[in-house]
């Protein structure tokens, strides 16, 4: 296969195996009547979700621990969470974390 | 315990919540571009067209998938490793696409695939997030989708086109784009005491669970995400009950 061909298998497959892994459970389970515990499970799911990104995200960048302070991922997601806080602004949140981050680490260095 | 008023689904609402969608999904726009950069950059040097990194990101939508797919190219992995990596990392749109479900009930098919198509962490997090005060639609929901998408395949065309122009997209805190948002989303969506303990124990459990690695439990980076979230939201609902 030339090179071009297997980028474009990749990609292909790719798109399929992607958009059926979204599509599906939201058309099946939409048009089911969810038991009661199941439910409750679900509104656990986005909370628990962000708390392991963001864990590792921070606490693991790049599949690496950097369980240290002077992490600059941790020391930028600090003030950052706290930004959105008080502004409840995702925009203005993002913006100034990835300003702190550049400060904090142009310091660490 | 709505005070909305019920407003009628005309066609001018509908594009006045969907123009309110594409503001809501700004700050995924801001760091979609920058990381779709980083997938343009990265994929025109390991043999992509520009072409075919604009048409990845605009039809895979991936962000994590994309960048493991590149990584097992570059040592040109079997098309079928290539496709299981980038869907077992994906397999939490499973979870999310159930989650987001009772939202959409009612909803027709062609609608729900449009939103599965744009749905991703973040357009996930800011719709759960957009819901819960009681003002997302179909149409919001579109919004977010549409300026997310646009961002990531915008920054797709960059990156492929001036990836010598752009030089190295870290000095500017590109990098901490995601984890900024994650961790913005993160302090939405735990809005009471319980919603708070079951993020840490996810938190938790995403930083320990890779150190098993150590007594000879080696689990898949990819897996990470998934296990330690339906862990943490299986054990919330036996304790709070």
């Amino acid at each position: 296969m030339s090179h071009d061909a297997y980028i474009w298998s990749i990609i292909i497959l790719m798109a399929l195996a992607n958009f059926t892994l979204r599509f599906v459970p939201i058309a099946i389970v939409s048009r089911l009547n969810l038991p009661e515990p199941f439910t409750r499970w679900l509104s656990y799911v986005p909370a628990s979700v962000m708390g392991a990104l963001v864990a590792g995200e921070v606490l693991r960048p790049g599949g690496e621990y950097l369980l240290t302070l002077r992490n600059p991922y941790l020391l930028a997601a600090i003030p950052t969470a706290f930004i959105y806080h008080r502004t409840r602004s995702f925009l203005g949140a993002s913006v100034a974390g990835m300003i702190i981050f550049v400060g904090i680490r142009a310091l660490l260095v | 315990m709505s005070l909305i008023p019920q407003t009628p689904n005309t066609a001018k609402t509908r594009r006045a919540q969907f123009t309110r969608g594409l503001g809501l999904g700004m700050p995924i726009f801001l760091g979609y571009v920058p990381t779709g950069m980083a997938f343009g950059v990265i994929a025109t040097s390991i043999g992509f067209s520009a072409t075919q990194a604009i048409v990845c990101s605009a039809t895979a939508l991936a962000g994590a998938g994309q960048f493991i797919a590149l990584n097992l190219m570059k040592e040109r992995a079997a098309v079928l490793a290539v496709f299981t990596a980038t869907t077992v990392v994906n397999l939490r749109y499973v979870l999310f696409g159930a989650t987001l479900s009772p939202y959409l009930k009612g909803m027709s098919l062609p609608n729900q695939a449009i939103l599965a198509f744009t749905l991703t962490d973040e357009t996930f997090a800011v719709n759960v997030n957009d819901r819960r005060t009681g003002a997302s639609t179909g149409a919001s929901m579109a919004g977010v989708g549409a300026i997310a998408w646009t961002g990531w395949v915008a920054g797709a065309a960059a990156g492929a086109f001036a990836a010598t122009l752009i030089g190295d997209p870290s000095r500017w805190g590109v990098e901490f784009a995601m984890p900024a948002m994650f961790t913005a989303l993160l302090v939405a969506l735990a809005e009471d005491r319980r919603h708070v303990l079951t993020a840490a124990l996810a938190g938790l459990l995403a930083i320990g669970l890779p150190a098993l690695a150590a007594i000879g439990i080696a689990i898949p980076s990819s897996w990470l995400i998934v296990l330690a979230s339906m862990i943490a939201a299986t054990v919330a609902t036996v304790v709070f009950r």
